[in-house]
């Protein structure tokens, strides 16, 4: 619009899925989203089940990565279980897991404590990994009275504070998380993704772990470690532990700023489905700088895309 | 010695010839109140004397506070108890200088406020006539994550409102969010940004907190009112009509009151009876200077004036 010298670093705009047998044909491992992409709250999305058979028949690695920290993943496969989905626990990666995959890739000693801003997904995983923690839902009960005498106590073993996702937040936490790390020295402070907003019902828009992440940001002036999506600690963990080159990986997402970025970081394919959160006008939008390689409506566009073609 | 005060780089300790200097080259004094006059419930040794002291030499007294629980008339009451006399109309909490703003820019009277935040706001935005949403009722209230479960949110409310809240729950997130993201112009407004404060002897996390936890969920940056932004100060200075060189800020935080009174122009004194150490004010990422520092406010009384 402004002309042809105009020296632009926006990328190539995304391709509309025309020809699904070639996008599949180029890679082995699928990286699926969960909320918006294979599910909508407690709906799943129609077509999923025989899409994801179908490229299992066609050999290719099936792998979900979700920035949804309430759940560990032993509880997403029961979630996976319920909608009628064949998935594999080891098969699902969710930043409650990251969290804990993430201290256990430092080394955290096992004789330092995690607070736990956040819900029982968090706390279950560092349970499973041997991490001692404290806070989690518990501490959702827990009032403080801002009047002469009273002070809080903090446990001085606290080496890491990691927030997500809590619908307990209360100022209890954030003064505990805030002092353990301004005050233990070397104190870490995790967070298990940012987004904004998140689909937790199908019906609308829930502020999301950006919203507990920013509180601790605000009171300690401090940036925290980020676990989940758009970061690649998630996918460098998984293209090590499966031994796959990240240009083998498409990644499958409804959201620009977590699933898509988190692709192009890893250096994958990127597939953006419109059955989520983010719709055609948000993808075209001037302001929008993030172009997925590719946009379909669906996950079962994969399906549909290829049965057309034989 | 070099007493002009106007040396940048070297903040000058306050000693009885400074002192005296900075008195009769000031009209007026703004003094923050939590680190400075009090500390949460307890009030810090000299002021009221010190006070006096300035008041009997002619000087006006403006009390300037991110502080945002209470309203001015609860200040004063609280100034009160310490059998300290401030006059309400001496006192501008970032409570006040919501509703100011509010009125300032005719947020119209049909339109309604959410507030996340304490009485104080409630009671100043209730002062000028606006109709006020959440607050600590909210504080009550849960949400419900199931697919039969929607949550509501009025779509008259055109102004957000965030400062401390020790109520502070998910609820009021989500109601807030909903509305910033949803209400065709809603305004996102914030007290303050202070990361943390003393509001009891031991430090508490601020308005800052709120504040970030809805810039997270919104990605939306807010109006700030109060310190370090010039709002207060400009509405300060129609209300006294007093020349900024000819006032002095006198607080214990470098990034409200200091910043604060030097956006302004004003001379600034750094107390360290809060949450500023000398180790904070010399340390290689601090950039800003006061013009003098010196331990506590009482200090102000060594000078040769007060002999």
């Amino acid at each position: 619009m402004l002309g042809s010298f105009k020296f632009s670093v926006k990328a190539a705009s995304a391709e509309p899925l025309k020809d699904a047998n070639e996008l599949i044909n180029s890679v082995e491992t699928f990286i699926f989203d969960c909320d918006g992409v294979i599910w909508k709250g407690d709906n799943l999305i129609e077509g999923v089940p025989e899409t994801l058979d179908m490229l299992r028949s066609k050999g290719k690695r099936l792998v979900f990565v979700t920035n949804n920290s309430t759940k560990s993943r032993k509880q997403y496969g029961k979630k996976f279980e319920t909608l009628g989905l064949a998935v594999n626990e080891e098969e699902i990666f969710a930043s409650s897991f990251a969290a804990s995959a993430y201290l256990q890739s430092i080394d955290f000693p096992k004789d330092k404590k995690v607070y736990v801003i956040g819900e029982d997904g968090i706390l279950k995983e560092l349970e499973l990994a041997g991490f001692q923690y404290l806070g989690g839902p518990d501490d959702g009960n827990k009032k403080i009275e801002l009047k002469p005498g009273f002070y809080m106590e903090h446990d001085e073993n606290v080496g890491a504070v990691v927030v997500g996702f809590d619908r307990y937040f209360n100022y209890y936490k954030v003064q505990y998380g805030t002092l353990c790390i301004r005050e233990n020295p070397g104190c870490l402070f995790i967070a298990t993704n940012r987004d904004a907003v998140t689909h937790l019902t199908d019906a609308q828009e829930w502020a999301g772990g950006g919203s507990m992440v920013g509180a601790i940001r605000g009171s300690t002036q401090k940036e925290p470690v980020v676990v989940g999506k758009p970061s690649t600690f998630m996918m460098d963990y998984l293209s090590k532990k499966f031994n796959i080159l990240k240009s083998q990986i498409c990644m499958v997402g409804d959201r620009l700023d977590t699933d898509v970025l988190f692709g192009q970081n890893g250096g994958c394919k990127s597939l953006l489905v419109l059955s989520g959160v983010t719709n055609l006008s948000m993808l075209r939008s001037p302001e929008n700088p993030i172009q997925p390689d590719f946009y379909t409506s669906k996950v079962s566009d994969l399906l549909s895309l290829t049965a057309a073609s034989v | 010695m070099d007493d002009t005060g106007t040396d940048d780089s070297r903040p000058q300790f306050l000693s009885s010839q400074n002192a005296e200097f900075l008195i009769n080259s000031v009209d007026a004094f703004l003094f923050d109140c939590d680190g400075v006059i009090w500390k949460g419930d307890t009030l810090i040794d000299g002021v009221p004397e010190t006070l006096e002291m300035l008041r009997s030499k002619g000087k006006k007294l403006v009390f300037v506070t991110n502080n945002s629980t209470k309203s001015r008339k609860q200040y004063a009451k609280k100034f009160q108890t310490f059998g300290i006399s401030v006059n309400e109309e001496e006192i501008f909490s970032s409570s006040f200088a919501a509703a100011a703003y509010l009125k300032s820019i005719n947020f119209p009277k049909e339109k309604k406020v959410y507030v996340i935040g304490e009485e104080g706001i409630l009671e100043e935005l209730e002062l000028v006539g606006y109709t006020c949403l959440g607050g600590p009722e909210d504080g009550n209230k849960r949400i419900q994550l199931n697919s039969n479960f929607f949550f509501e949110h009025d779509k008259d409310v055109g102004a957000v409102v965030v400062g401390l809240d020790q109520y502070i729950n998910y609820y009021k997130l989500q109601y807030g969010t909903l509305c910033i993201r949803e209400n065709s112009g809603c305004l996102f407004i914030a007290t303050n940004r202070d990361a943390i404060g003393h509001l009891t002897s031991q430090e508490w996390p601020g308005a800052g907190t709120m504040v970030a936890a809805i810039c997270g969920s919104t990605q939306k940056e807010p109006i700030v009112v109060g310190k370090p932004s010039t709002f207060m100060m400009d509405f300060l200075l129609e209300r006294f009509q007093i020349d900024t060189p000819k006032m002095c800020m006198v607080g214990d935080r470098l990034d409200t009151d200091i910043l604060f009174g030097k956006n302004a122009g004003c001379k600034t004194l750094l107390v360290f009876s809060g949450v500023t150490t000398t180790s904070d004010l010399q340390g290689p990422t601090n950039s800003i200077q006061p013009d003098y520092y010196t331990s506590t406010v009482s200090d102000l009384m060594q000078s040769r004036l007060t002999m």
